[in-house]
């Protein structure tokens, strides 16, 4: 049952661990994006559309990048250059991604795709309980996971790195340097927006091979809290999202077991647990917060 | 001063109201004329349609108590966003707010108020409505007082749960036992039911919902504590300075903030539907939201934008029925105008 | 502070004055009142005079859902799709993701503004909203699917599913190897307990044994939610699903790619699991439609057999047996063949007693016959299916 669940957890959470990562990278800069969602929204119609079209889950996983992407260059440029409240152009930028992929989408959904299947990797998957968890999935999953240590090395041993920490917590390093914050503010979004479309490209050519309106039900948002919940850290961003993957997963193996839980109650647990993770990890979190992002999560910004 | 320099004062500023105004209204208008243009790339002609939006709105008294009906709940849920923002918060959990005070409403009509005359017993629904909200939002108070989680995010996340907590209700103590087990509540009295205008499915709720956004503009622009929130909102260390209990004054705002959107809850029940479903209320809370950015968060001019709000979305129906497109694409227009308006955020001085 | 609190407590009694004027001023208003909405002519015409639906213009057709679902929506869809070639000359009206709530009753006024004087609501929850617009306007003629409450212009109709989903049931119990089965739902509404028990029991009337692992995702379409519970499902030992969704593409995909076995559910998807698809059970709605208006618009709805609960069966041919899949061995498939004849003469039950609910008692005894509205308000699952469902 633990393995079913941990298996479960990185089926269920890849995606979300995707977009957290994106949203890690922007949050660093400063900048938060509750527009995730629609990223991962369009980045599933996309990264869906596209597939379709060529029948190569690859360039259509790119594709679903490249439309998380360009959604969040319409949040960057609200905020970086018009001044707008970044928790309410995130917003916006989520029922925007909504309505375009509701409207757009509804021709695909009920068309078929050649997608992601998992892979069993040889040898490896074979080894009792930890093979079946973490050697049996699909490409993307396997690139996911890559990713996190490529990231951490990327924000904590390299210049690249550095820079984008100073963009959200001495800008004036930066300036004189030479740099413009403003700028690498800008590329952190769409990073963070090429990732979550990603995400949800997972969702769709991957995991589910389908497409169907709002699929992606929340999991932007929850990344979006994942990050803030992860300090800042890819390794525990990680963890939190297949967490979250494993509360679904737990949630379907609980009613299995025939215990009288409502299935109410079961469904509430991924959100609730964020909550709590959440609130635990306020704690000791203060000075951990990259000072940019704090202004606006304080409601100064 | 000079009579000279006077006059060239109250041009100066004249001018400067103006140009105010005129952007603003040039942002609600931008995404009108750019949605007009997608309109007709699907061979959909955006003047017969906003014509026919208008048509339907003023054409008759049903249309436009279909408009009201519709803008009732926005006012309030718009309330629940407005009101926060004014204190420098962003609630974004008024459809979690309508859904739980929707839930104390029908709980308390159905198990106590249904032999009660209306005169008490909507009164008492109202109450129970307002408390229900209230307590969802005190939730995402206490989360922010005790704990500094990020309010924005907190009434997300609880939006959803508040969904699954009526579902868990309405299939179990909250059932209606004449409907085949299918998972609503019971119908609410008939005496519960808010009066309804002749010839319309109107109700009074609007009345209610316009009462209400008057006396939170009297108490914002009119009073002092209404002056320490719009202070605390737009310089939070000014407000420090200043002494001003800012937790308590968060908390508190909040929790007017959720009362507010559990009324638009007990109005969906007792003026429109009459019974709790699970689905009590979907997106009334983002678009009050939505509706409270387009009136840069100022209680009377809600009304209007609320209005406006209301006008699009039965005009979202007459769309798919005409043209076949779907309702969504309303969605794109709306989103559309917030984002003219967010954009001109920073060319129009509050 | 006290001018805060003073403040707040005046604020309170002012709008709790406001409310005790505004609602003891008026009448008690609800779906009561004798307004008919907007329609400006024959408000005075009594009930005998009009007829239902006569010399319609047009047929509205409003659905919960999408109409591309690969389920219940694309059903309905195709049953109006019927309709509309059956009757060049007459209009139809759609309107997708109508929700289940007033907002339908809006939708369908809307519909009849257009001058349609017959609307079929086609998800259950529909009928609230349809039986207050009904009461407006006794000149439109409604067709409520799977309802359970009637008016004098409202009939509902639907098909006896649980039948082909017992004869899949039937196949099931016959294909799995394990001895158990998968059934993905969203929420314990009447008609989904209903479809799991006749499943069920005609998996046991092969197999006594068997179990069904019952799994619900809260959301009647979440591509997520169901690969999830398909694969949690398989890792439990499962080699056959089936579900009660409105959409069936994941689900089936995700079982063909890890080799089990599906029964599918609102409509034949043989071809996107041509290795591991059993059966399954369909909706046949277009004839039925095309008749029903037939009989709408010719104003014979009164008395006529759609005047009421009507409920097309298998030998109606309203609901079906899907295709058979490519490796269901011919013995089998004869198997059910017989069993489907039996159920059409009436030799076969499916809900012949006793049956047992999961606690072990009593729900169904011998010889006793349920009616229409006894199986379709099921509020229990049968001995054999693991899962709960909320009290």
């Amino acid at each position: 049952m633990i393995a079913d669940i941990l298996t479960g957890a990185i089926r269920s959470g890849t995606s979300v661990m995707i977009a957290s990562q994106g949203e890690l990278i922007s949050e660093r800069a400063g900048v938060i994006n509750l527009g995730t969602e629609g990223s991962m929204l369009c980045g599933a119609l996309g990264g869906f559309a596209v597939t379709v079209w060529t029948g190569n889950p690859w360039i259509g996983t790119l594709a679903g990048g490249i439309c998380g992407l360009l959604i969040s260059l319409i949040h960057a440029f609200l905020v970086l250059s018009c001044g707008a409240n970044q928790l309410a152009t995130g917003l916006t930028i989520m029922f925007f991604g909504m309505g375009v992929t509701a409207f757009f989408g509804k021709n695909f959904v009920s068309q078929q795709i050649v997608g992601f299947n998992p892979v069993p990797i040889p040898y490896l998957s074979d080894i009792p309980f930890i093979g079946k968890i973490l050697f049996n999935h699909d490409p993307l999953t396997y690139l996911s996971l890559l990713l996190v240590p490529v990231l951490w090395y990327v924000i904590f041993r390299t210049r690249l790195g550095v820079i984008l920490r100073a963009a959200g917590e001495r800008e004036e390093v930066l300036f004189a340097s030479g740099i413009n914050p403003k700028l690498v503010r800008y590329l952190a979004v769409l990073a963070g927006g090429f990732l979550a479309g990603i995400g949800g490209a997972q969702l769709s050519v991957a995991y589910t091979h389908s497409w169907v309106e709002n699929m992606v039900a929340g999991r932007g948002v929850v990344a979006v809290a994942l990050v803030i919940f992860a300090s800042w850290k890819p390794l525990k961003a990680m963890i939190g999202a297949y967490l979250f993957g494993a509360a679904q997963a737990l949630q379907l193996t609980v009613q299995q077991q025939g215990l009288a839980i409502s299935p109410y109650f079961l469904f509430m647990v991924p959100y609730v647990l964020t909550l709590v993770a959440l609130l635990i990890v306020e704690r000791r979190k203060q000075s951990q917060t990259p000072e940019a992002l704090g202004k606006v999560l304080a409601g100064s910004s | 001063m000079s009579i000279a320099a006077t006059i060239t004062k109250d041009n100066k500023s004249f001018l400067a109201r103006n140009q105010s105004w005129m952007i603003q209204s040039a942002a609600i208008i931008a995404p009108f004329i750019v949605f007009g243009i997608f309109l007709t790339f699907y061979e959909v002609n955006p003047i017969e349609l906003y014509w026919s939006m208008v048509q339907t709105t003023f054409g008759n008294l049903y249309g436009f108590g279909e408009v009201l009906l519709k803008a009732t709940p926005f006012i309030l849920t718009g309330l629940a966003a407005a009101l926060p923002a004014k204190a420098g918060l962003v609630n974004v959990g008024g459809e979690g707010q309508l859904a739980i005070g929707a839930l104390f409403a029908t709980w308390f009509a159905v198990f106590y108020l249904d032999t009660m005359p209306a005169m008490i017993g909507i009164p008492i629904m109202l109450l129970a409505g307002a408390c229900g909200g209230a307590v969802w939002a005190g939730l995402v108070a206490v989360l922010k007082v005790k704990g500094k989680l990020n309010e924005t995010i907190t009434s997300v996340l609880l939006n959803y749960v508040a969904v699954f907590i009526v579902g868990f209700f309405v299939h179990g103590m909250l059932k209606d036992p004449n409907s085949f087990n299918w998972p609503f509540s019971p119908e609410i009295a008939n005496t519960l039911r808010l009066p309804i205008i002749n010839n319309t499915r109107l109700h009074v709720g609007f009345m209610i919902a316009i009462v209400l956004a008057i006396i939170v503009w009297f108490v914002l622009s009119k009073t002092r504590l209404g002056f320490k929130i719009r202070v605390l909102g737009s310089n939070r260390l000014a407000a420090e300075r200043a002494g001003f209990q800012i937790n308590k004054m968060y908390f508190w705002v909040l929790i007017a903030a959720g009362a507010l959107a559990g009324i638009a809850g007990m109005i969906e029940i007792a003026g429109i539907e009459g019974r709790l479903r699970a689905s009590v209320g979907t997106n009334f809370g983002y678009l009050g939201f939505l509706a409270a950015m387009m009136a840069w968060n100022h209680p009377l001019r809600l009304m209007a934008s609320a209005f406006l709000l209301g006008m699009i979305s039965v005009a979202g129906n007459k769309l798919e029925i005409f043209s076949g497109l779907p309702s969504s694409s309303v969605n794109i227009l709306m989103a559309l105008v917030l984002f003219f308006i967010l954009g001109s955020g920073k060319l129009v001085k509050k | 502070m006290k001018t805060r609190n003073n403040g707040m407590k005046s604020m309170i009694v002012l709008v709790l004055a406001l409310m005790i004027v505004v609602t003891g001023c008026s009448q008690p208003g609800s779906n009561a009142s004798t307004s008919n909405g907007g329609n400006t002519n024959a408000s005075d015409q009594s009930v005998s005079d009009v007829v239902a639906g006569l010399d319609s213009s047009a047929v509205g057709f409003i659905f919960v859902g999408t109409k591309d679902d690969y389920g219940y929506n694309q059903a309905a869809y195709l049953g109006s799709v019927a309709v509309e070639e059956a009757y060049p000359d007459l209009k139809v009206i759609r309107a997708e993701n109508v929700p289940e709530s007033a907002e339908a009753e809006r939708v369908m006024e809307q519909m009849i503004q257009e001058g349609a004087k017959i609307i079929f609501p086609t998800s259950y929850g529909h009928l609230e909203p349809a039986l207050n617009v009904a009461k407006r306007h006794p000149d439109v003629l409604f067709y409520h699917q799977g309802g359970l409450k009637t008016a004098e212009n409202l009939g509902t109709y639907f098909g006896t599913i649980w039948e082909p989903v017992y004869l899949a049931g039937v196949a099931a119990g016959k294909m799995s190897e394990t001895g158990k089965l998968g059934f993905i739902v969203s929420v314990p509404i009447p008609q989904v307990l209903l479809n799991i028990n006749a499943f069920t029991l005609g998996a046991q009337s092969v197999n006594p044994d068997i179990t069904t692992n019952v799994v619900f995702t809260g959301s009647w379409c979440d591509p997520g939610q169901q690969a999830n519970a398909a694969n949690s499902l398989i890792d439990a030992g499962v080699d056959l699903l089936t579900l009660h969704q409105d959409c069936m593409k994941t689900v089936v995909e995700t079982a063909e790619r890890s080799g089990i076995m599906t029964v599918g559910y609102h409509a034949d998807a043989n071809e996107l699991a041509p290795n591991g698809w059993v059966t399954g059970s369909e909706w046949n709605w277009g004839d039925l439609f095309v008749d029903m208006v037939k009989v709408g618009t010719e104003g014979q709805f009164n008395g006529s057999k759609y005047d009421g609960k009507y409920r097309g069966t298998l030998a109606d041919d309203v609901v079906k047996l899907s295709t058979f899949g490519a490796n269901v061995p011919t013995d089998v498939q004869q198997y059910v063949e017989e069993q489907k004849a039996a159920l059409l003469d009436g030799t076969l039950n499916p809900f012949a007693g006793p049956i047992n609910d999961q606690s072990g008692s009593v729900r169904i005894e011998v010889d006793q016959v349920l009616s229409v509205e006894d199986l379709e308000s099921t509020n229990y699952l049968v001995e054999g299916v693991i899962g709960t469902i909320p009290q």
